[in-house]
């Protein structure tokens, strides 16, 4: 990586090859993680916790994330890159003033779904990952939580691009998808890492289903099937309001917008055009 | 004065002890992990800020697995009390114990290395290693905007008031006055990203290559052998947590 490649193209290429690879790894391991985890699940965990899938969640989904993050920002152009720290300030900032409203959900991603809708499912995936790893500085519990960011990025920045956001009945459901798959992935960190949920509400659902005689991953899972789906579909309708909000002349300045008529409505006549 | 830490030594810590708790699964481990952090901190001036930021975070944690598992452990044999379907089993609150000090030794170990790092080392530090430079940029401008957009939010909330936002009681006049401010806020901030994208690319941030840093961050040989050796007891000590709980682990 250190040599000058100004004039040849050819490093490039392959610098591109071995990008593309360092994504599908990132992506392969948090995919065999979550196999992994839901076939081997300790059956009795009466005997303590289970330090061993711990363990094996964490490693796995962090080495994902980071795999996935070496990968894409390098490749992201410099007008992307200034935008993440702006989406993990929304995703805080917003997240609070959402709590103000007394709304009953745990609006964290605004900010990388804005981000995956303006600039790609890549900027995405990593948005949310280093999201999660920078929000660690402040909360930890977050950062086991980085694998499950990007895959919230990464599918916002798909619906975005095969069109969802152009109807805007559309990108609740695109929310809503995202979601489920979102839950699912997050529930065996929820599950082993933590042992429950961090809420007090969303405990109560999971004790609902634990005296029901539920494994406590099948109850996390069911919890994060009834809260996630719904959250992620007010946080998609939040981002797309959000993106309609701003002028056309500063949604239409990113290529991917341009490119794949992310937004409904004709793009502002360019002087040059 | 004792010679500062180098920032990784200081990640390199946080991240073992955080990792063999986890992997030790051993509550009086757990607490010995946590009071070390806190005395720790304290000797550093910043416990109170630590504990603060742990409290936030560890309470509603806490109590939620204290009614998760106190109360509903379907595994649990020793029923000490039971109400209707809630038992609450010996295991149960023993369950409860071991995840409970888990997280929390893991939660302050961690906010004690990030209440005690400084920004800009930690910057110039990632910088000089092979880690993409747009990662140091990330980390270093989302911890100087969090201040700053605050400061903003005030001012548009202001300047809102003067026109007249009003926020009421229900649930619409809120979610109104909410994207009275969210807009400007949104706006201003992707439109500065903009002016900033350009200012970094004419200064060099874009194109391939090793960075520089004027920082200079120390990083002795002692430390780095230091590093390496706690890394390689960490990862013994996990590797061997694993060999011994893996049958258990994997049903045949």
């Amino acid at each position: 990586m250190s040599q000058p490649a100004l004039t040849i193209t050819a490093p490039g290429q392959a610098a591109g090859r071995r990008r593309r690879l360092l994504e599908i790894a990132g992506a392969a391991a948090i995919a065999a993680t979550y196999v992994f985890l839901v076939l081997t699940q300790p059956a009795d965990i009466a005997n303590g916790p289970a330090s061993f899938s711990a363990l094996v969640a964490l490693g796995g989904f962090l080495l994902g994330a980071v795999l996935l993050i070496v990968a894409v920002l390098p490749a992201l152009p410099t007008s992307t890159v200034v935008l993440i720290p702006v989406a993990l300030v929304l995703n805080v900032v917003l997240g609070q003033l959402m709590g103000s409203t007394g709304l009953p959900f745990y609006i964290d991603a605004i900010g990388t779904v804005l981000i995956a809708v303006l600039a790609g499912p890549a900027a995405g995936a990593a948005t949310g990952a280093l999201s999660s790893i920078v929000w660690s500085f402040f909360n930890p519990t977050v950062l086991p939580f980085a694998a499950g960011a990007a895959l919230i990025g990464f599918l916002a920045g798909m619906a975005a691009r095969g069109g969802l956001f152009r109807r805007f009945y559309l990108a609740p459901v695109a929310g809503f998808v995202t979601g489920i798959l979102a839950g699912v992935v997050s529930a065996p960190i929820a599950a082993f890492v933590f042992g429950g949920t961090s809420g007090l509400g969303t405990g109560a659902i999971v004790s609902a289903f634990r005296a029901m005689g539920d494994t406590l991953l099948a109850a996390i899972t069911k919890q994060a099937l009834i809260s996630d789906p719904m959250d992620k579909a007010i946080v998609f309708t939040i981002a797309a309001l959000l993106a309609y909000a701003l002028p056309r002349r500063t949604t239409f300045q990113f290529p991917f917008v341009r490119r794949y008529r992310v937004l409904a409505g004709k793009a502002p006549a360019a002087p040059d055009a | 004065m004792t010679p500062r830490l180098h920032p990784f030594t200081t990640l390199t810590l946080a991240a073992c002890a955080a990792g063999v708790t986890t992997a030790a699964a051993y509550w009086p481990l757990s607490v010995a992990v946590a009071l070390a952090a806190v005395a720790l901190a304290a000797r550093r001036g910043v416990a109170g800020r630590v504990l603060t930021a742990g409290a936030v975070i560890l309470t509603p944690l806490c109590l939620s697995l204290l009614v998760l598992h106190g109360l509903f452990f379907p595994e649990g044999q020793t029923v000490l009390a039971q109400w209707g379907p809630a038992r609450v089993t010996a295991e149960g609150l023993g369950f409860a114990l071991e995840l409970g000090t888990r997280t929390t030794a893991c939660v302050l170990v961690f906010l004690l290395f990030s209440f005690t790092v400084s920004v800009p080392d930690l910057v110039s530090a990632l910088a000089g290693r092979r880690i993409p430079p747009q990662f140091g940029f990330v980390l270093a401008s989302t911890l100087t905007l969090l201040p700053a957009v605050a400061g903003r939010l005030d001012r548009i909330r202001q300047a809102q008031e003067t026109r007249g936002m009003v926020v009421g009681r229900g649930l619409l006049s809120r979610l109104g006055a909410l994207r009275l401010q969210m807009v400007p806020l949104v706006l201003a901030l992707i439109d500065d990203a903009g002016s900033r994208a350009q200012a970094l690319d004419a200064r060099g941030f874009g194109s391939p290559g090793p960075r520089t840093s004027y920082r200079e961050v120390a990083d002795p040989p002692a430390q780095r052998l230091f590093r390496a050796a706690v890394l390689v007891l960490a990862a013994a000590a996990v590797a061997r947590r694993i060999v011994a709980s893996w049958p258990a682990g994997v049903p045949s």
